[in-house]
């Protein structure tokens, strides 16, 4: 068969099943399940392997329509439908050089150039080595995990063991009280005027330059208990993300807040 | 007990009390030995654990060690050990085996090895601190880079970064058969 002479009619099932479309184009015997999250090279891998063809030899212009037939059946997540599309456009792109005729060589290979087959093959190469690392991995897990040591009560950093003073805790009441809430009745709907990200990029900036923060000053320059309260815990989710180190040298001590190493 | 014996003891004594990992600098100094020599201990004390089948195995990571149960007891420490943990999903596992065998890497490399945006499943493993930043790679932009961590050994139950199986990639032939076919006459 000439190819020539009905190249647009091959193509045209390609084009009807795009997405786009929602026709589905069913194609009996090759029921293919993937698991949520599978990228495009699951995809395309997955439909080499269930037709026991090779990977590294098969012509791959020639899955350009079980791929799309594929994705028109199978919805994907919209965040990754360009991953989806840009494998089916360079497919058809393959299926549509492999059918022209006289036009052996339009192929480039200058790096810089969109990927041709060799590059997609490559991919799916690198890519089907990821997934088998990944099974086998997969196959380890919680198998025969390892057990570090737990760490025990006297492993945690001991406070004072002295009784402290009752005057201390009525002075720390007393600082407490003496950030300044204001006045006004609270209207129905409270404007978020301050949140943790706003904090955060606050305590980032003080602290980019190897600078360092004393909690509690950083505290009493809060003009609300909301903004106290705010800025306390932006300090305590850079402290959960390990992006700055706390440190207090003695107790009631000033609480010095830089970045983490 | 020769002076090696000796230092041997010394370490494991020293990793069982510790807390937390200790570095190769951190045990030579404690032990008052020079880094190779409490290398050379480490290793030995590491062959005698597993070759002795013994409870216990050191585990290494870069440069620093600790001690950890053997893999072969830890389905049966569960009962005693047992975290509630579920097995990873095939996404958290291939970013994170993209993230073992080429480590330090960047979320850009986990993406274009998976084909797919990876930024949930990766922060995801490091919520469960199977993976760690281990800085920024001094590239435009200044990605961060990511590591496994101890967590990531003790989950698979392996000694040190080693003991994972290699990862081989099959090189496809320099012409695949499409471009094999007979060249068409122009015109």
């Amino acid at each position: 068969m000439p190819p020539e002479l009905d190249s647009i009619e091959v193509l045209q099932p390609v084009v009807d099943a795009m997405p786009i479309r929602a026709a589905p184009v069913p194609e009996p015997g090759f029921e293919v399940q993937l698991p949520a999250f599978s990228g495009p090279l699951a995809v395309l891998l997955q439909l080499i392997e269930s037709r026991q063809l090779d990977v590294l030899t098969v012509p791959l212009a020639e899955l350009a329509d079980a791929y799309v037939a594929h994705l028109a059946d199978n919805p994907v997540d919209p965040a990754q439908l360009a991953e989806f599309v840009a494998v089916a456009a360079q497919l058809i792109l393959l299926k549509s050089r492999s059918m022209l005729p006289g036009e052996a060589l339009p192929i480039s290979h200058d790096e810089a150039d969109e990927p041709d087959e060799v590059e997609l093959r490559r991919r799916l190469v690198e890519y089907r080595a990821l997934r088998d690392a990944a099974l086998a991995l997969g196959e380890r897990d919680l198998v025969a995990p390892m057990h570090r040591r737990e760490p025990r009560e006297s492993d945690l950093p001991v406070a004072s063991v002295t009784p402290l003073p009752v005057g201390l805790l009525v002075e720390a009441l007393h600082a407490l009280a003496a950030i300044p809430e204001p006045e006004p009745a609270p209207p129905e709907i409270v404007a978020r005027e301050i949140t943790i990200a706003m904090q955060i990029t606050v305590l980032r900036t003080a602290l980019a330059a190897g600078g360092r923060v004393i909690l509690q000053q950083l505290l009493a320059s809060c003009r609300s208990r909301t903004e106290a309260t705010v800025t306390l815990l932006a300090t305590l989710e850079l402290v959960r993300r390990r992006q700055v180190r706390v440190r207090q040298r003695e107790l009631f001590g000033p609480i010095v807040i830089e970045m983490a190493p | 007990m020769t002076a090696a014996d000796d230092l041997g003891a010394f370490l494991e004594a020293l990793l069982f009390i510790a807390e937390r990992p200790l570095t190769g600098a951190e045990l030579a100094e404690l032990a008052g030995v020079s880094r190779p020599e409490a290398e050379a201990a480490l290793s030995k004390l590491a062959d005698d654990l597993a070759e002795d089948r013994r409870g216990l195995r050191l585990q290494r990571m870069d440069d620093a060690w600790q001690l950890a149960t053997a893999p072969e007891v830890g389905e049966r420490l569960a009962a005693y050990a047992a975290r509630e943990e579920a097995r990873l999903t095939p996404a958290a596992l291939e970013a994170l085996a993209v993230v073992a065998y080429r480590q330090p890497c960047t979320r850009g490399e986990v993406e274009r090895v998976r084909g797919v945006d990876s930024d949930y499943v990766l922060r995801s493993l490091l919520h469960r601190r199977l993976v760690v930043e281990m800085g920024r790679r001094d590239t435009p932009g200044r990605p961060i880079l990511y590591g496994t961590t101890f967590a990531f050994l003790e989950r698979f139950g392996l000694t040190s970064l080693d003991e994972l199986p290699p990862m081989e990639v099959d090189t496809p032939p320099t012409l695949p058969a499409a471009q094999e076919q007979e060249p068409v006459d122009a015109g």
